[in-house]
Formats: C-alpha cells, sequence, structure tokens
C-alpha cells in the first residue's frame, strides 16, 4: 500500500491490488458503528461533543478522524447523525437567519443577491458570543441532528460503484451501510475517494 | 342544510384541494365568513350604458350587495358586496400587446367567476394573461373582506382581507392578508400576511415586508375572530353613509361639480368638498371636508378625508387619505392608509410616490420632502428614514440594495419610470389634461349609467340564492 490507500483499523480488508472496483463490496470499506462515537436521544450537544473526543482518541489509528457522531433511539437503532456542519449550524444563535434568507429565494432574489446579504447580516451580528454557546451546549441532540433520508442508504453487499453513485447522486458525505435492515456502518466519502483515486493511479501506471 | 351553505362548503374544498401542497387550510378562516342570514338583506344591482356590452349570466349563485357591470359570468359562486366592474375589459378585434406578441381578441373579453367566494372584493382592470386574453377567469377561489382582484386571473387561490393581486396571474397560491403582488405570474407560493412585493423579471425586484406585531394593530386575521384592526374599524365607521347612497333610487346633486369633472351618483360626498376641473371621483368612494385639486382622481373604495389635494393626485382602488397636505403629482398606492392628526396634518410633498400597501400612521410632526418613494410602516422619522428613498437616488441604482426590511434589485430607473409612467397612464385616462376639448378622459365622458335590481329567494331551501339569470340587450 502507498501513501495514498486508506488506513484501516484491523476488522476491515484492504483493497486488494490489482482487483477492480466493482468486484468488491461496500463491507470492505466501511466502518463498523462500534467505532464511532455514539449518543443516545436526549443527550445534550456538550455530551455529544465529548463523546465524539473519547472516540477519536480511542481510534487514533485513522488517518481521517471520525467527525460525526451517531444519535441512537432506545432499542440501539441509528436514527440520527451530527456532522461538523450540523454542530455549527447549532450553534448560529439567530434560528431564523436561514429561513429570511430562503425567503428572498422565494421571490426571484438572485444568488448574487442572497449572498451579499447573507454576508452582511452575519457581519452586523457576531454569531459566536458566549452566552449563545452556553445556551447550545445545553440543547439536546434531536433538536439539530440529521434524520436518515431514502437515499442514504446502501447495502454491505452492494459494489463500490453502487456507493459512488448514491453519494454523488445524493450530495452526500457518507452512506449508511446495512445488513438485514440493521445498520451496521459508515461508509465516508473520503475512504471511497480514497480507493478510487488508488485506482486511477494504478491505471495510469 | 340549504343549498347556500352546501355551495359554500363545497367552495371550501374545492380552495383546500387546490393549496393542499401548501398545506395551508382556508377552513378556519371560512367559517365565520358569511352569516347566511346576511345572505338576504341586500339586493344585488348590475348597470346599464351605452358604452359596454351588456352580458350577464348568473347561474346558481348568490350575489348578496353585489354589483356587476359588462360582461359577466357568475356560476356555483358566493358573492357578498362585491364590485366586479367589467368597464375595462378588452374589446373583440382590439390588440392586446404582450411582451412580442400582438393578440387580436376575437371576442369580448368576459369575468368568467366559477367555485369561488368573493367577500366584499373589487375584481376589476382587465386579465393581462396572454394565455387567455378573452377570459379573466376566477376559479376555486376564496378572497376575504377588502381584497382587490385586479387585472389578475386567480386559479385556486386564497386572499385574506386587504390583500390585493395586480397585473398577476395566480394559481394555487394563498395571499396573506395586507399583501400585495405584482408579478406577472406566480404558482404555489404561500404568502405571508404584510408582504409587498413587485416584480419585473430581468427588470427589477422590490420587496418589503411588514413587522408583525405593528401590523396586527392595523389588519388581523386569526380562526377564532371575524378580521379586525384599525382598517376594518375605519371603514365599518362610515359604512352607514354607503347605506344611504344604495338605499335611494335617486339622490339629490350634493355638491357643485365643474362640467369636466365628474363624481359618480354613488360617491360618498359629504360636507364641505370643493372639487375642481378634470377631477374623476369613482363609485364608492368617501369624500369628507376635503379639497380635490384639478385633474386628481379618486377611485373606488378610497377615503379622502379632511386633506388637500393640491392637483393631479392619484388615491387608488381602496387608499385612504386622512388629515394630510399632498402636493401635486403624488400617487397614494392600493390599499395605503395615511393618517395625519388634525392639529399636525401628514405633508406629502409633490410628485411622490406612495407604494401599495403603505401605512403612514403619525406619532410626531412629519413631512416627506418632494419626489420620494415611500414604503412600509411610517409613524415618525426614524421609520421615515428608514422606508423612503428619493427617486434620484433610487434612479440610481443599476444592480442592488437594502434598506431596513426592504430588499430591491434591479434597475432603479426602470422601477421609477414604470410607476412615472403608470400614473401618468392613469391620470390620462381618467382625463386629467383636458383643455380646450383635447385630452378627453373618463371625468369628461360623463357615464351614464343606470341601476336594475335582482332579488334572492326568501324563502324554502334556495333562501339567500340568486335565479338563475341571463341579461342581454
Amino acid at each position: 500500500m502507498n501513501d495514498h490507500s486508506v488506513c484501516h483499523t484491523s476488522n476491515r480488508k484492504f483493497w486488494p491490488s490489482g482487483g477492480s472496483m466493482e468486484n468488491h463490496s461496500v463491507k470492505d470499506l466501511m466502518i463498523p458503528i462500534s467505532e464511532y462515537a455514539t449518543v443516545v436521544l436526549g443527550t445534550s450537544l456538550a455530551d455529544a461533543l465529548d463523546a465524539l473526543e473519547k472516540s477519536q482518541k480511542a481510534h487514533t489509528a485513522n488517518k481521517y478522524q471520525h467527525r460525526a457522531i451517531l444519535v441512537l433511539d432506545d432499542n440501539g437503532d441509528i436514527v440520527g447523525k451530527i456532522g461538523q456542519l450540523r454542530a455549527l449550524k447549532a450553534i448560529e444563535p439567530r434560528y431564523d437567519f436561514n429561513d429570511k434568507i430562503q425567503e428572498l429565494k422565494k421571490y426571484n432574489f438572485s444568488e448574487e443577491y442572497i449572498s451579499q446579504i447573507r454576508d452582511r447580516y452575519r457581519s452586523e451580528e457576531p454569531i459566536l458570543d458566549k452566552e449563545a454557546l452556553k445556551i447550545i451546549a445545553r440543547k439536546k441532540v434531536e433538536e439539530f441532528m440529521q434524520k436518515p433520508k431514502a437515499g442514504s442508504f446502501v447495502s454491505e453487499q452492494s459494489t463500490l460503484d453502487t456507493a459512488v453513485h448514491k453519494l454523488a447522486a445524493g450530495r452526500l458525505q457518507s452512506l449508511l451501510v446495512t445488513r438485514n435492515k440493521k445498520i451496521v456502518g459508515v461508509l465516508r466519502m473520503a475512504d471511497v475517494f480514497s480507493v478510487v483515486f488508488h485506482e486511477i493511479k494504478v491505471l495510469e501506471n | 342544510m340549504q343549498i347556500l351553505d352546501k355551495l359554500f362548503n363545497r367552495i371550501v374544498q374545492r380552495v383546500n384541494i387546490n393549496l393542499r401542497e401548501l398545506d395551508f387550510d382556508i377552513t378556519p378562516f371560512a367559517g365565520e365568513l358569511i352569516p347566511p342570514d346576511q345572505m338576504i338583506k341586500f339586493y344585488a344591482f348590475y348597470g346599464i350604458t351605452p358604452d359596454h356590452p351588456l352580458d350577464l349570466r348568473f347561474d346558481n349563485s348568490a350575489l348578496a350587495g353585489s354589483y356587476f357591470l359588462g360582461k359577466c359570468s357568475i356560476e356555483n359562486s358566493l358573492l357578498y358586496k362585491s364590485d366586479i366592474r367589467g368597464d375595462e375589459l378588452k374589446r373583440k378585434g382590439q390588440t392586446f400587446h404582450y411582451g412580442k406578441f400582438d393578440i387580436t381578441l376575437a371576442d369580448d373579453e368576459i369575468i368568467a367567476i366559477e367555485d369561488s367566494a368573493l367577500i366584499k372584493t373589487l375584481v376589476h382592470n382587465f386579465s393581462h394573461d396572454p394565455e387567455t386574453a378573452e377570459k379573466f377567469f376566477i376559479k376555486d377561489t376564496l378572497a376575504m373582506d377588502y381584497s382587490n382582484i385586479h387585472g389578475a386571473p386567480s386559479d385556486g387561490c386564497f386572499l385574506g382581507p386587504f390583500a390585493t393581486v395586480d397585473l398577476t396571474t395566480m394559481r394555487d397560491s394563498a395571499i396573506g392578508a395586507y399583501s400585495y403582488v405584482q408579478a406577472g405570474e406566480i404558482s404555489h407560493l404561500n404568502i405571508a400576511p404584510g408582504t409587498v412585493w413587485v416584480n419585473s423579471p430581468g427588470n427589477f425586484n422590490f420587496l418589503y415586508t411588514y413587522p408583525v406585531d405593528p401590523l396586527a394593530h392595523y389588519v388581523s386575521l386569526s380562526p377564532e375572530n371575524v378580521p379586525w384592526g384599525v382598517l376594518f374599524d375605519f371603514i365599518e365607521q362610515r359604512k352607514n353613509e354607503f347605506q344611504r347612497v344604495f338605499d335611494f333610487v335617486n339622490l339629490e346633486p350634493i355638491a357643485s361639480v365643474p362640467e369636466t369633472a365628474s363624481l359618480d351618483r354613488f360617491a360618498v360626498v359629504l360636507p364641505n368638498i370643493t372639487i375642481e376641473d378634470n377631477v374623476l371621483v369613482a363609485q364608492r368612494a368617501y369624500l369628507e371636508n376635503s379639497f380635490l385639486g384639478k385633474g386628481s382622481n379618486a377611485q373606488e373604495n378610497c377615503f379622502i378625508v379632511n386633506s388637500h389635494l393640491e392637483g393631479l393626485n392619484v388615491t387608488a382602488h381602496g387608499a385612504k387619505i386622512i388629515n394630510a397636505r399632498m402636493g401635486s403629482g403624488t400617487f397614494v398606492g392600493f390599499n395605503s392608509f395615511l393618517q395625519g392628526k388634525p392639529e399636525s396634518k401628514l405633508k406629502i410633498g409633490k410628485g411622490c410616490i406612495v407604494m401599495p400597501h403603505t401605512i403612514i400612521d403619525i406619532e410626531e410632526p412629519l413631512e416627506i420632502p418632494s419626489n420620494h418613494l415611500v414604503w412600509g410602516l411610517v409613524r415618525n422619522k426614524k421609520e421615515l428614514a428608514e422606508n423612503s428613498i428619493s427617486l434620484e437616488q433610487l434612479s440610481k441604482i443599476d444592480t442592488f440594495f437594502s434598506q431596513g426590511r426592504m430588499h430591491f434589485e434591479g434597475q432603479g430607473n426602470l422601477f421609477v419610470k414604470t410607476f412615472q409612467d403608470r400614473i401618468q397612464h392613469i391620470l390620462d385616462a381618467n382625463g386629467a389634461f383636458f383643455e380646450n376639448n383635447n385630452n378627453e378622459g373618463h371625468a369628461q365622458r360623463n357615464q351614464n349609467l343606470s341601476l336594475n335590481t335582482i332579488q334572492p329567494f326568501y324563502f324554502g331551501e334556495k333562501k339567500g340564492m340568486y335565479p338563475s339569470i341571463k341579461i342581454c340587450p
């Protein structure tokens, strides 16, 4: 494996040299749920971030650190995910901010104008102050988690080209990997990209 | 259940079906809208003139207190104190210009109202939709008190009280209370109350949204209550004066009017009124203790009280001017509410354009400098600074700017020119520039009009409904 290959933990297979992408399944690349930070519904954002930090320390071998937190219900099933974007959105104190900007789109204002207005609003009102952060830290994860939507699932038996298609079509950062309708892992875009990139390099050489 | 109730429920359901994608349910607002007892209290009436086609068709409808002129067809509908004015409809053989198209009309245009309920609504002007040049349709629509459907065909829509849709075809859309929309064509839009939106794609785009709480003081709507607020109270307090005008077949003239001016017999005129040359006062205008300078016009449902209008002033449909001094050539748009105080009149400088649906209700002495555009809610100097701009400054905008709650994108000079051209056209059409037998307009063509009344069923299961009638010359 060269520098561009994916770093793996012991329970996942390496990408076999000389093999072609379509012959290999999602299972080869996914990260099992056990390696992720998980929290249950009702956890505060502060505690969720704590869980993420601990999980990252426990899996330092991974080149791309986990940056997402999975949210489980009482049955241990995944009901949501908090990525970095979600966490940042949660600390925006003006909850209606995005809604107001979205309204302008409805009334036919151009993207250029909307982006100008977004910058202006932002400069007028700094988004990060201590008071706001304290309030946000106490918010529950279900208030801002991303719920899995149709198109964000992939079976662990699927080939990688299916996964590439789903990531691209859904503009997703990751897919939830299923086995018998149960979520067993996460397939991250960064890992898929590395494999594809490696394959291209092999072909070029 | 009476036929009237069944009809109303059917209309409510049809509107709800059209608005299902917006998840907008009109049922809570519709509940108290039409007390069945009111539907037998008022007769309907229609105008006969030598100037407009007489072609009226009423089928399975209730029409209490409503007025019809020109070519209209009303089917499976419920109209209450509404004004269906077909005097500006296009005529057979006329050419309608739209973009690069010149559309020759194969028939006289008709206002066709189907499966709709209109409450105290004004339907006026003509269809600006090139796809249906001969038919100004209003279908599966509920329009609440004092809404304006001005040259705006509608299919599957809800208009809240005091909403105006102007020169825009609307489909499956909900227009909130006191909102004004002029956007050519809209579809599947839920427009929040107090939105003022003027969009000419590729040219300009103007948007203002009223702050929620202050607007509620003027216009309020909730599922539990009939609509209320300052604007409703203002009209309610003056309704007896209108009753007198409509109760008598012949009224003694109560103001001396120059030969070049026209005062409609169905306008309310209370002392002391001065009407100068080339003035046009439309029916259902309310004038009290005011001066209307040369070439001014007071359109339907407007109120001018304790005010001085210098000349060439346009007061559009439903606008209200109280305790004000208006410089020459000012324009006050649809449903605006301008109120000064008896001891401190609101002063509006010459050439000002008061946007449709503007509320100026002064808390301190206020003067708007000449040639300014004003919009939104203005109660003091601070709000005036936020909600106005000089026409000169606006004309220099060629990209975008925003001020307070207002957003503008596009060519400022085109926006100003479009308004000014429209104002000039209104004045010209109404005969404001008549001089030495030239530039004749509506004010000089004395509208010879007689009225007939029609009555509903007073008893039985058809109580409140009107017989199906076809009226032709």
